[in-house]
């Protein structure tokens, strides 16, 4: 009977799916950030917010941050009035995890520009947003409402230059600014699973 | 609540009580221009030849072998990861074709499901010889590129290659054994019969999918099934499968995420069936997706019915509905009420041909109205948002006295205690039966027969009202009224042609002994009501027939010193009503109390019927938990007295010797669930499985983490213990 519950429960979240959905208001949460410091997303409202569920030892994710595009992306959106939330939801026991202090010596190492890096390793936001990969993108307007979610770009793989490939995030962001319809909203994210707890 | 009835008869008062009722590898980035030494995975490339003569076509076998805990992906990655990629560098005249891809592995973690291999795979390549390809030894090169994943994920490539003579002759290679054995772990090419359908229409970017697959005609027994699609941009046939059912068929939900543009039409993938103590077969498949189940879908036109219905649909379930009413004229429980009928017609048939088609007419406005009567209620329930089912009126125990009441009273007319004078005539002579024969006898003919109908289900029916208790208000109107003009049409269609009634001998003094016999069948109903009304009140059912006895009594006088004597005529009338009153107000109001049926004892002890049958004990969602906790197999018997099709099955196919010794060798639990008053655990536990109501038959695997399995409504002893024996492995 408990499997019956579990599936159904699985079944009716997959049949809800959607708690995320594109046009939908973003499900709200609440995380801690590396400096210990509480991030609700709902506080943000007023804002865009992009989320990005991150793990740079994953080649998907680093052939974004070794090239540099990830981070210039990260700056011209906080010139734009766009906050940027790091979801690092790689369990403890997991080489890629981070402790506060590596993730702060990440930050400087990398020159990652973001309003957060958001602790995640109970896997608590990466579920509710059903983050697959890394990278997964969400993107969130203003009034709450997710916009954009998928990959980063249209090139699948970890080796081609990000910079000429259509980066779906700046796309979203700046119709969303230029008050535009956003021309894809949702894509298949591409990356390395995420390393949740099991 | 209750309401507090107008003591006897009016069947839709009884009606209406029930209704009112309620109802990662720092490696990765260290490693990232990674040295060949870094790799977990050794890439090696295998030749089926050595020498190959032009006009050939050999086979590579790109072999990769992950160390422990490592594992590379298929060619559609899934949720994440990357596909193999295999880039050639061949001479000129020799092509290579599509890599055939061994079965892959559904690998963890559920919520990011991935398809790949572990250990080693071996990527086979057909490659064709040009015919005018020279002779002498040529190098085939090529560079394959590959994600490897542990709990991280490093990209890889490496170059390989191997050396093929040309020559005049084919010489097999010593790795042609290899490649032979891997190249049959490749679904096979195939014509697998699948359909395909959307469950419901879209709603968001997100929609279930049907795969279904027949496996009945299939000799060997199939156990799951599973669907693992190619890769698409614009959708993703996301990797988690439920199992609708596998009995006869295997019937999958896959969930569809759309990214853009349309609803696919056509998909295709591998299907995989497990035949158990032989392994896995899997096959290439390509199927188109329809908009809506088939129109003879068993299981979803019952359950699970599309919302929007075309009227196609619609039309065929109106024509279920009309031959199911009309096979209710012979079902047992219209049996008896078919007496009366046969006497109206040889009665009538003197009569002027226009009044026997009035009266065929008003038979047909009884049948009607009571039908539109129960539509409504249907509603209502529905409105009120309780689980509505055919035959719920019998979960009623109020609905029960009243019947038993009444049919009791028709058995006593037929044996001619008292005579029944509807629309104001009076009787004189026994045996004037046009006059209990008129307009409103008929109208009332039409009520009882539709009330005793609704226990029985007949052929057609269960499909019709299935479809109709999930539909909008005017979908039930309509259904219901169609089986109400079938089950009445048989009896129109006499009227209007007298002239078939000539079957039918003269009226004469044979119509009485009839009459007298009809009675019998009625009593049988008695007691069949009797039977169920006990297992509301317990041994208070004593009361019930005090009662009956009290009413009987009361006909008789009624009958006899009221209808049929000279003197003291109110006397006698008076002192039926005080029986009526008196019995009534003694007997049921203040014994049996029966307005308020007796709490169901939940007592957890066994159910037994006989000494040597099966050990029922009562079910609840804790006692299957128990069981499953308990590593054992569970079977499940929802039923309800009212239910015939619960009691044919039980008697057929569940309280049989062999389901007996069978649930006994296999240590498994049987619970039985009781749906006579209709408990809420049942409804819900019934609206899981998307039933209207009882029967429902659930076999759970010893497996804790296997789905129940849903055994049809009809059953059979082999299709009983054949889910048995595979809940026991």
């Amino acid at each position: 009977m408990k499997t019956t519950f579990a599936l159904l429960a699985a079944l009716t979240l997959a049949a809800s799916a959607f708690a995320v959905e594109v046009g939908k208001p973003a499900p709200d949460f609440t995380g801690t950030d590396i400096n210990g410091k509480t991030v609700k997303l709902s506080d943000f409202k007023g804002k865009i917010v992009v989320l990005e569920s991150y793990n740079s030892d994953c080649p998907y994710d680093a052939n974004q941050y070794k090239t540099g595009a990830m981070q210039d992306l990260q700056k011209d959106s906080a010139a734009k009035g766009v906050v940027w939330l790091l979801v690092n939801s790689v369990n403890p026991k997991n080489f890629s995890h981070r402790t506060a202090e590596q993730a702060k010596q990440e930050i400087a190492d990398k020159k990652i520009v973001a309003d957060a890096w958001i602790d995640d390793s109970s896997g608590a936001i990466g579920h509710l947003y059903e983050m697959k990969t890394t990278p997964h993108m969400f993107v969130i307007a203003k009034d709450g409402t997710l916009v954009y979610d998928g990959a980063i770009d249209n090139q699948p793989d970890p080796f081609h230059n990000p910079r000429t490939a259509n980066n779906y995030v700046r796309d979203a962001v700046d119709n969303l600014i230029a008050g535009k319809p956003i021309e894809v909203s949702q894509s298949k994210p591409y990356g390395c699973a995420v390393h949740y707890a099991d | 609540m209750r309401t507090v009835l107008k003591p006897l008869i009016v069947i839709f008062a009884c009606f209406a009580a029930f209704a009112s009722r309620d109802a990662h590898a720092q490696a990765a980035l260290a490693t990232f221009d990674t040295p060949p030494a870094a790799h977990h995975t050794q890439v090696k490339l295998i030749l089926s030849a050595d020498t190959a003569k032009p006009g050939d076509t050999i086979f590579a076998g790109v072999d990769l072998k992950m160390e422990p805990g490592w594992h590379t992906y298929w060619k559609n990655p899934g949720a994440a990861g990357m596909t193999t990629e295999i880039k050639w560098q061949l001479p000129p005249g020799v092509t290579a074709g599509e890599i055939q891809w061994p079965l892959p592995k559904k690998l963890p973690p559920a919520e990011v499901t991935t398809y790949g291999y572990e250990d080693e795979v071996m990527l086979i390549v057909p490659l064709t010889l040009a015919t005018n390809l020279s002779a002498g030894p040529i190098d085939l090169k090529a560079n394959v590129s590959w994600l490897e994943c542990k709990e991280v994920c490093i990209p890889a490539n490496q170059d390989v290659e191997a050396k093929l003579n040309i020559g005049s002759e084919t010489k097999i290679s010593a790795d042609s054994a290899t490649i032979e054995s891997w190249k049959k772990k490749a679904p096979y090419s195939s014509d697998l019969s699948i359909t395909a359908w959307w469950e419901k229409p879209t709603n968001g970017d997100l929609r279930p999918l049907i795969i279904n697959f027949p496996t009945r005609f299939i000799s060997v027994r199939i156990d799951s099934g599973d669907f693992f699609p190619d890769a698409y941009d614009q959708f993703e046939i996301q990797p988690a499968t439920e199992t609708i059912s596998n009995l006869g068929e295997i019937r999958l939900r896959k969930f569809v995420k759309k990214f853009s543009s349309d609803w696919p039409k056509e998909i295709s993938g591998v299907f995989l069936y497990r035949v158990p103590d032989y392994g896995t077969n899997a096959f290439e498949v390509k199927f188109s997706i329809a908009d809506k189940a088939p129109a003879n879908d068993t299981i979803l036109s019952t359950t699970n019915p599309p919302t929007a219905l075309p009227s196609q649909s619609l039309w065929q379930m109106l024509l279920y509905a009309f031959i199911g009413g009309l096979i209710l004229n012979i079902m047992p429980c219209v049996l008896p009420v078919i007496a009366l009928k046969i006497l109206g017609f040889v009665s009538e048939a003197k009569s002027s041909p226009r009044r026997v088609r009035a009266l065929g007419g008003i038979y047909a406005v009884g049948v009607l109205f009571s039908f539109l009567v129960m539509a409504a209620i249907v509603i209502g329930v529905k409105a009120a948002g309780h689980q509505a089912g055919w035959g719920m009126q019998f979960g009623s125990p109020i609905f029960i006295v009243c019947l038993t009441t009444l049919v009791t009273l028709v058995a006593l007319n037929l044996f001619g205690v008292f005579e029944v004078t509807l629309g104001g005539r009076t009787l004189d002579a026994a045996g004037n039966l046009a006059a209990r024969h008129g307009a409103s006898g008929a109208f009332f003919n039409g009520v009882l027969a539709t009330t005793l109908a609704t226990p029985c289900t007949a052929p057609f029916l269960a499909p019709a009202l299935g479809f109709a208790f999930s539909q909008s208000a005017v979908t039930i109107i309509l259904i219901f009224l169609t089986v109400g003009l079938g089950l009445a049409s048989p009896y129109v269609l006499l009227s209007w042609n007298p002239a078939w009634l000539k079957f039918l001998p003269k009226p004469g003094a044979w119509m009485e002994k009839f009459k007298i016999a009809m009675g019998f069948p009625m009593l049988a109903t008695v007691v069949w009501l009797f039977n169920i009304a006990a297992s509301s009140y317990g041994k208070n059912v004593l009361w019930l027939s005090v009662f009956l006895v009290v009413v009987a009594f009361a006909a008789w006088i009624f009958g006899e010193f009221v209808q049929r004597g000279r003197k003291h005529k109110a006397a006698a009338a008076i002192i039926t009503l005080i029986l009526l009153i008196g019995g009534y107000a003694f007997a049921l109001e203040k014994e049996l109390d029966w307005r308020e049926a007796m709490p169901q004892t939940d007592s957890t002890g066994s159910l037994k019927e006989s000494a040597d049958g099966i050990d029922w004990q009562r079910w609840s969602p804790e006692a299957v938990a128990a069981a499953r906790a308990a590593g054992k197999p569970v079977l499940v018997d929802f039923t309800a007295d009212w239910c015939l099709t619960c009691q044919v099955n039980k008697q057929t196919s569940i309280e049989i010797s062999s389901v007996r010794q069978k649930i006994k060798d296999i240590n498994a639990v049987a619970l039985v669930g009781d749906y006579t008053h209709f408990p809420d655990a049942i409804t819900t536990e019934l609206q899981r499985y998307n039933r209207a109501g009882v029967p429902l038959v659930l076999v759970y695997p010893k497996n804790p983490d296997a789905t129940a399995i849903v055994l049809p409504a009809i059953l059979t002893p082999g299709i009983v213990l054949d889910a048995l024996d595979r809940a026991a492995r």
